[in-house]
């Protein structure tokens, strides 16, 4: 035996009661009595019913959801403490839901607005769906409906994934501890790049493994992008508000899960389509250009054909010229051969004249002063020449006139 | 070479093989030759979707043993 202290005691009832996992989360139904707020904006009320009542504390920062007043029924969160100063014992509350809300519904609101406080909802959390994903892990359990259907919806859309099935029940006892195992399994493996959490339709308590905790935090901890897909459209749960992204249902989710195939064959085409028009029009425009360079060539070389014609033209006309210059050459040169021939003196032989030729000397006598009488003489007519002798001569009337020039009379 | 590509590679490939092609400035040579290989692309990625089919495989279920024991230890 020994004594204790005051603080010994109120310290260890403390512990105690804070070691107790029932006390340490818990909800509790009563009156609201005695309701008073401090300056720090605490507040402290009791919670009576028949056959007792409990002093409560709520501190300022925790949430309320609804206005507090005396009288009012409620359902109160929190945990059970010695409160060591006053000796007394307190119930710690976090949240306060009015009276007739089911404890589901209660344990739901106030798992989501920790969570949310926490951020896991944050939009900035959520990461893109991969477009292509190669390995596709499925948390849901073997043999259901669901899961064929998911296999069917994705063979049909896009086969070139490998599905992997981490099996789990998903709902019941140790639905929750085998979900969040099976989520963690994907994770440990290689190449899982996307995670489908998916369950079918059920009821609140049959969805409930997946409002618990444990499986909204593997959700958010997962390094895998996760689709959830639990229930019909109008159930929400933790785990669709921590997804990356809440398919309405398992099937949807499937289809949120990959591409559709024939959407990536008419993406192939338009590809196609746009690589025939693309080297089309790169041929078209190269074909301009060089129809342009051609131009271009065309205007900077000498235009031979032109050239040629025009050498051709000008031969004509030479030639032309030419023939008609030869022709009046022609012409001339026979009218020239006429006044030559005209000039000639064998023609002049030909009218009866003579040449007299000095015999001795081979002058060619034109006056009567080169002869004298007896001088041999070379006479040339027509059609041959013959010897003669001068037997005399005369000087004519001309050289007369010449010789004594007389005034006419 | 372009066999080892996955879809999305072949894809992608494919979408950018059409960008550069489309922006021009190539010589016709490389042209015909990116437009080649895009053909070629298009057709793989294309046979790939026709001829696949889908894998699966199961992971151990661990959760089983883990409820076992569960069930064994007290709450």
């Amino acid at each position: 035996m020994r004594i204790y202290s005051v603080g010994e005691v109120t310290g260890y009832l403390k512990e105690l009661l804070e070691a107790d996992s029932m006390l340490a989360d818990l909800w509790i139904s009563g009156e609201v009595s005695n309701l008073s707020q401090s300056a720090a904006g605490h507040l402290y009320f009791t919670l009576k019913d028949e056959a007792g009542q409990l002093r409560c504390v709520l501190f300022h920062h925790e949430r309320l959801a609804i206005q507090l007043e005396n009288g009012a029924a409620v359902v109160a969160h929190g945990h059970i403490s010695v409160y060591e100063v006053a000796g007394s014992l307190q119930f710690y509350v976090d949240l306060v839901q009015p009276e007739g809300v089911g404890i589901l519904h209660l344990e739901f609101e106030r798992l989501k607005a920790k969570l949310e406080e926490e951020g896991l909802f944050d939009i900035a959390r959520k990461r893109e769906i991969p477009p292509f994903p190669q390995r596709i892990g499925i948390v849901t359990s073997p043999g259901s409906a669901v899961f064929h259907d998911i296999i069917n919806i994705i063979s049909r859309r896009y086969p070139l994934v490998e599905l992997v099935l981490s099996p789990t029940p998903v709902q019941g006892d140790g639905a929750a501890e085998g979900i969040v195992q099976a989520i963690e399994a994907l994770n440990q493996m290689e190449g899982i790049d996307l995670v489908i959490l998916a369950r079918g339709g059920g009821s609140l308590e049959e969805l409930w493994p997946f409002n618990e905790e444990m499986v909204a935090r593997a959700i958010a901890s997962s390094k895998a992008v996760v689709i959830s897909g639990v229930g019909h459209d109008t159930d929400f749960t933790m785990a669709d508000f921590v997804a990356d992204l809440r398919a309405p249902t398992p099937s949807a989710a499937a289809e949120l899960a990959v591409p559709h195939r024939s959407e990536l064959k008419a993406r192939i085409l338009t590809q196609q389509r746009a690589l025939v028009a693309a080297l089309k029009g790169e041929i078209s425009q190269q074909g301009m250009e060089l129809d342009l360079l051609a131009s271009r060539l065309k205007s900077l070389t000498p235009d031979v054909d032109r050239y040629r014609q025009r050498i051709d033209e000008r031969t004509r006309v030479a030639s032309i010229r030419l023939g008609s210059f030869l022709a009046l050459g022609r012409e001339k040169v026979r009218s020239l051969e006429l006044e030559l021939s005209a000039l000639s003196p064998m023609a002049t032989l030909g009218r009866g004249y003579a040449q007299v030729q000095h015999s001795a000397t081979g002058e060619l006598v034109t006056r009567v002063g080169q002869v004298v009488r007896g001088d041999a003489i070379d006479v040339r007519v027509s059609d041959g020449e013959f010897k003669g002798r001068v037997t005399g001569s005369k000087k004519g009337l001309q050289a007369w006139l010449k010789n004594f020039p007389l005034k006419k009379g | 070479m372009a066999e080892e590509l996955s879809f999305e590679e072949g894809l992608n490939r494919l979408e950018r093989i059409v960008q550069t092609l489309e922006a021009g400035g190539l010589t016709l040579e490389q042209a015909i030759s990116l437009f080649e290989e895009g053909m070629r692309l298009a057709k793989i990625c294309s046979q790939r979707l026709d001829a696949a089919e889908l894998k699966l495989t199961q992971l151990q279920a661990a959760f089983e043993t883990e409820i076992q024991n569960k069930g064994e230890s007290p709450c």
